[in-house]
């Protein structure tokens, strides 16, 4: 379990600008085992948050628990999937997703079975010596949570994953994204900005506000377990499409909020 | 592929076609306007082979061979002390923005200064006593240094962060992120490095034999050129540049084999 109890994070403004409130007193407690998705308009602190929750940016006040403990730093019981992959060219897929249990001080051996066995869990059975370079986006990304995975978490951060990935591929990964998942039933934290994405992986869907980035509301989503087997059905399914429309009309509103208060702050400027 | 289509297609056979025009337009350019500075193409390649072939011509080669000796001893020390000083040092500027805070002015001051000005200084200070080795040597270093400095911080600035993110979330302390995220990042710049700074270690050595200590293969550029020995003094400097790209095509093929990752066919050929 992970409680973020009143979590704040500024990060210092550009010269001469005010600080960015990029999390304001953030309560937030993701269950084990469950698949949570974090969604909001660039700006809501969104990645700021999974990057505390991953111990790589400390935060200013607040605490951070994971089973109990709090968090000071990355630990082996939190692994991240990156956006931009973040894979060693230089490595080959083997060694790059043994890179974790390399870390932790495996030896080589037990590190490359289980990193094989990973390899073949995310489909990439038969490209353990190719580089990076030779694989395509999807692939790659398939080696990014076969590394993450191969360390055994007891939660997986993943920080918009499929973001980079066209429209075909970010398909086929999030569906065995949930066959692994529904398979392993891993605790993950997963931030993205597709409203359809957030709906259809997750059980709750954390709805962030920006300025200063805090969370709007958390929301249930209705939908049976496993969804993997019959993703197109899901996606034409009534309770599907009135969760994406109930959280596309709080975004809408949050949109013209910010546009007001722009306006305003314009308007104030501009007075004599 | 047929041998006619590797033929075309392989760069050498262009490099060739435009060497023979070059000579040709040289050779013909200096048949119609006889000269005794400018030696023919054809005179000036007889000339190469009693430079480089021992017994060929009298003791030509003799003195060709202790020169080149005598300049590559301080190339090859003065450029293995910048490569020694000049990438750990560029890779640590990389990472830690005080030291390079410090050591930027100087960086700056090595990259415009014009270093033929600053030779005389340097010589007068140094010396020039019996070949002046060390002085040679600690103006290559000069000439070289900052080549190796600027590639080898540019590579760790290149460095995707995401990389030494995901490494620290995986747990890597920093000498960990060193061994396998900074310096197999910098090789290629590093590298980049290694073969600019060779260049420029090369210019240096040619400048500084030939303008301020006599010596090498810049004495007998000299000497040929007071003798008024065309077809010898042509032959030395294309001796000079030959062996200059020898250098830097071993560079480029060092290059190649500790940094494959870089050509690495697109997905699918």
């Amino acid at each position: 379990m992970i409680e973020i109890k009143g979590v704040s994070k500024a990060f210092p403004g550009r010269k001469g600008s005010e600080p960015v409130q990029a999390l304001k007193d953030v309560d937030l407690i993701v269950r084990d085992n469950e698949f949570l998705t974090v969604l909001g308009p660039s700006g809501c602190g969104k990645t700021t948050l999974l990057r505390v929750i991953a111990g790589l940016v400390p935060h200013d006040t607040g605490e951070v628990l994971v089973d109990g403990k709090p968090v000071t730093g990355p630990g082996p019981e939190r692994a991240m999937v990156f956006q931009s992959f973040a894979l060693m060219p230089w490595d080959n897929v083997l060694t790059n997703v043994a890179f974790g249990l390399e870390m932790q001080g495996v030896d080589k051996k037990t590190r490359e079975l289980k990193a094989l066995e990973l390899i073949e869990m995310v489909g990439l059975g038969g490209f353990e010596k190719r580089l990076p370079g030779e694989l395509s986006g999807g692939m790659q990304q398939r080696v990014g949570l076969a590394r993450a995975l191969a360390v055994s978490p007891k939660v997986l951060l993943m920080d918009e994953p499929f973001g980079a990935l066209d429209e075909q591929t970010r398909r086929l990964l999030q569906e065995e994204l949930l066959r692994i998942w529904e398979a392993t039933r891993t605790t993950v934290v997963f931030i993205t900005h597709s409203m359809e994405e957030a709906v259809l992986l997750g059980d709750r869907v954390v709805l962030m506000r920006p300025r200063p980035g805090r969370i709007d509301q958390i929301l249930d989503i209705p939908m049976a377990r496993p969804r993997s087997t019959h993703l197109d059905s899901v996606e034409s399914s009534g309770e599907f499409t009135a969760m994406v429309g109930l959280l596309w009309s709080n975004l809408r509103a949050m949109h013209s909020d910010v546009r007001r208060a722009r306006q305003a702050g314009q308007a104030a400027a501009t007075k004599p | 592929m047929s041998l006619v289509r590797r033929v075309l297609d392989s760069s050498a056979l262009y490099r060739l076609i435009a060497l023979a025009i070059f000579g040709t337009v040289w050779q013909l350019a200096t048949l119609s306007h006889k000269s005794m500075l400018i030696p023919t193409f054809t005179d000036t390649m007889a000339a190469i082979p009693k430079l480089l072939i021992p017994g060929y011509s009298g003791d030509e080669s003799a003195k060709l061979w202790d020169a080149l000796y005598q300049s590559n001893g301080a190339l090859l020390i003065g450029f293995a002390i910048s490569v020694a000083l000049g990438v750990p040092f560029g890779l640590l500027i990389g990472r830690f923005r005080t030291i390079e805070r410090f050591a930027n002015l100087y960086i700056s001051i090595l990259l415009v200064t014009p270093m033929a000005a600053v030779i005389p200084l340097l010589v007068m200070s140094l010396g020039v006593r019996d070949g002046a080795m060390p002085t040679r040597v600690i103006l290559i270093v000069l000439f070289a240094i900052v080549m190796l400095v600027v590639n080898s911080r540019a590579g760790i600035r290149q460095i995707d962060p995401s990389l030494i993110e995901m490494a620290r979330c995986f747990g890597a302390g920093e000498l960990s992120i060193w061994r396998r995220i900074l310096l197999p990042g910098s090789l290629p710049a590093i590298m980049t490095g290694v073969r600019l700074g060779l260049g420029r270690a090369i210019t240096g050595m040619v400048i500084i034999e030939l303008l301020f200590i006599a010596v090498g293969l810049g004495n007998l550029i000299q000497r040929y050129d007071a003798q008024l020995d065309g077809p010898r003094l042509y032959a030395l400097i294309i001796i000079v540049v030959f062996e200059a790209l020898l250098l830097i095509q071993f560079v480029r093929w060092v290059e190649r084999r500790v940094t494959p990752w870089r050509k690495t066919p697109s997905f699918g050929r």
